[in-house]
């Protein structure tokens, strides 16, 4: 052999280029979550959405009516009242955001019992809204300690029965989603607040900044992400709110206090009319694409900035 | 050779297996809110029915009364219905409508008919055919706090006997103690049963005709009532639910509900049980009264039509019907049952129940279930409900919200 001289190895070549072999394996993790995503979420997605141009009840199959069901949804007044008030829910959101952020920043703290305050303010979050609302159906009543404090504290002239009243009742509902949601956006600012770095707010007492300075031209900025993710998911949750106007109103007086999920749920448990909820679900859902696509803007890198 | 064999093992190994799919049947059966008060009766009644029926076993699922409908749904849906469910009329009607549930009259043998009162078999005829069988029915009574009583002057030996000294007695009430007299049934659809309950049409050849001038008068007297304070703002949302919790804290004067309430307030107030008595429900022009009524229908998809019937009858048979009046303070559907004993002869020191039970047994033949059934059931009961909700609250006079509903209806029907 000695004489023999060895042939030139080759250099190997990968079967696949490394790019394509690094996408190829990040899709096979992906692949089971998106088989189940795909079973779960894109074909119920996608099956709704032909529902929304059918006639179909559950039990006999879906007949095709073309834009029929948005026809008739533009000209329910029962929807236009339910698609307001949804709008109107928004209210909620600055309200919830404003309070869940100074929360965050008081419990943000080195105190003593500070855990036990964190906790507290957390509970509302875990309670059901069976239970929620139901508690808040017998505070709410006329012999209520709401009407009770009212009273005693003289704001109220006569008791009111909140949930009954036509236009108070919607507010009134308003102000369990705001009570029952405050803690998950503290708990979220507060992990928001814990990951800006000290050094930084530091250095600008430092340079001479106030504490108020510190907040708006340090933590603010540094909050973004968090601050688009808090009013994204609470926009979305006052766009879809349904539990607490099902448990406590059930959407009336006489349908004043229905939202558009409430009214979807109507249509489709209560009539039948799964193809007319599927439409009036799909606007719901466009509306809060748009809404998103809106909060993404704003809240961009370059875009608006409030602070 | 080896291959006949094979197949000869294979059939043999097959056998008991197929034989056992074809003997051996498992009936689901859904009731509303049984357990876990009625678990033992309800348990008995099936051990005793799979010992009488070899080859037939019964599984129990006890739904709440909220959830029934949607779980029903969504199993009609699945293909993987119950075969026997507890429903009420409206639940029945609407499910029927929506061709969820089977039409029992090919199932059923004459002897079976005869067995139910006839109004009460009849309230499950939906589109001319039944899709239900009787099993219980209650009756409403008027429960009343005799301390309240006193205290406004009225006595507690004269309970009322019409809808008008039922107005008069609760307006008392309010005027002398200032607490609420009654919370009257007037909340969502339950003025449909009101109108008949006082003699009134609620629909003529297929249309409604529910905006006469009496009408109008009807409605126009409950919304003066609520206006004035008569009864609480939120009979109109939380119906008798409310008006059972209002009682037993002992801020109501009478309580209209069916019998089997009593239990609740027994359970939750003993002092204002022992201060309750109880009287017939007022009649009102109508001489009708309107008692809600709870049966068992057949899924339309049920794999097993015939032995679902079986069990139903089984179930609402007079022996049975009565062994479940005597634990919770119902009434039965067959007409034998009513006319045991137990519903005509009072027992020594009654208790409210007893004598409730007494009182309902003699008006039973005057109860009906009342519910109207509609196409597009949902659809026309909400418009109902929302127009007579906006004359409560003042945004239409009683004449325009029943003109509305009536025109409504009428475009639908």
């Amino acid at each position: 052999m000695r004489g023999s001289r060895a042939l030139p190895l080759a250099p190997s070549r990968p079967l696949l280029r490394p790019r394509l072999r690094a996408a190829l394996v990040a899709y096979l993790f992906l692949a089971p979550a998106l088989v189940l995503l795909s079973a779960f979420t894109f074909a119920p997605l996608a099956f709704g959405t032909l529902l929304a141009f059918a006639d179909y009840n559950v039990l006999r199959p879906p007949r095709w009516v073309g834009l029929e069901n948005f026809r008739f949804l533009v000209e329910d007044p029962a929807f236009g009242v339910a698609l307001r008030n949804s709008l109107r829910y928004l209210l909620v959101v600055p309200a919830i955001q404003l309070a869940a952020l100074l929360l965050a920043l008081l419990v943000n703290r080195r105190l003593v019992g500070i855990l036990l305050f964190r906790a507290a303010y957390y509970v509302p979050v875990i309670t059901s809204f069976a239970v929620a609302g139901l508690m808040w159906n017998w505070m709410y009543a006329q012999h209520g300690v709401v009407n009770w404090v009212g009273l005693r504290l003289g704001l109220l002239p006569r008791p009111f029965e909140w949930l009954n009243h036509p236009t108070l009742a919607l507010y009134a509902v308003m102000l369990v989603t705001f009570w029952k949601g405050i803690g998950y956006y503290m708990v979220l600012y507060l992990a928001g607040l814990q990951a800006v770095p000290r050094e930084l707010e530091e250095a600008a007492r430092v340079d001479g900044a106030g504490r108020l300075q510190v907040f708006l031209f340090v933590t603010l900025p540094l909050l973004r992400p968090t601050l688009l993710l808090c009013t994204l998911l609470s926009t979305l949750a006052a766009l879809k709110v349904f539990e607490e106007v099902y448990v406590m109103t059930g959407g009336g007086p006489f349908g004043q206090t229905a939202t558009a999920l409430l009214y979807v749920y109507q249509k489709a448990f209560q009539e039948f009319r799964w193809g007319l909820a599927a439409a009036a679900g799909l606007l719901v859902a466009v509306i809060g694409l748009l809404f998103s696509a809106l909060h993404v803007w704003v809240f961009r890198e370059g875009g608006l900035r409030p602070w | 050779m080896r291959r006949g064999v094979g197949i000869a093992l294979i059939l043999f190994l097959l056998t008991p297996w197929v034989r056992a799919g074809t003997s051996d049947i498992t009936l689901e059966f859904w009731t509303i809110s049984l357990r876990p008060f009625f678990t033992d009766y309800i348990t008995e009644l099936i051990r005793t029915y799979e010992r009488q029926n070899p080859g037939v076993r019964v599984r129990w699922v006890d739904q709440p009364v909220d959830a029934v409908g949607q779980k029903l749904l969504a199993s009609l849906a699945a293909g993987t219905p119950p075969d026997v469910v507890n429903l009420n009329v409206p639940m029945a009607a609407e499910l029927a409508q929506q061709e969820g549930l089977r039409a029992l009259d090919g199932l059923l043998r004459p002897e079976d008919r005869t067995r139910y009162f006839d109004g009460m078999l009849r309230s499950f005829r939906i589109r001319g055919q039944i899709y239900g069988l009787p099993w219980y029915v209650a009756p409403p009574v008027v429960a009343y706090n005799v301390e309240v009583w006193r205290r406004a002057g009225l006595d507690p030996d004269r309970p009322p006997r019409t809808t008008d000294e039922l107005i008069a007695y609760a307006r008392r009430i309010k005027d002398r103690t200032g607490l609420y007299g009654f919370m009257p049934n007037v909340n969502g659809t339950n003025l449909l049963q009101r109108f008949q309950e006082a003699g009134l049409p609620v629909l003529e050849k297929g249309r409604a005709v529910f905006h006469s001038p009496h009408h109008v008068r009807e409605l126009q007297k409950w919304v003066q009532l609520f206006q004035q304070d008569y009864f609480p703002e939120d009979t109109l949302r939380r119906g008798y639910l409310g008006a059972t919790e209002r009682y037993t804290a002992g801020q109501l004067g009478m309580l209209i509900t069916g019998p089997q309430f009593l239990l609740r307030v027994r359970h939750d107030n003993l002092a204002v049980y022992h201060r309750t008595r109880v009287g017939p429900y007022p009649l009102d022009r109508g001489q009708v009264i309107h008692a809600p009524l709870m049966g068992l229908s057949v899924p339309r998809t049920t794999r097993h039509p015939r032995e679902a019937v079986r069990f139903a009858l089984y179930v609402t048979d007079d022996r049975n019907q009565l062994a479940f009046c005597r634990i919770v303070t119902i009434f039965p559907t067959a007409r034998a049952a009513a006319r045991d004993p137990f519903f005509t002869q009072i027992p020594p020191n009654p208790t409210p129940e007893d004598r409730a039970r007494i009182l309902d047994a003699r008006q039973l033949p005057l109860a009906r279930d009342l519910t109207v059934v509609v196409p597009h059931q949902g659809e026309l009961m909400k418009a109902f409900r929302d127009n007579i909700e906006a004359a409560f609250f003042g945004r239409k006079t009683p004449q325009q919200a029943l003109e509305d509903a009536v025109r409504y209806w009428n475009a639908r029907l």
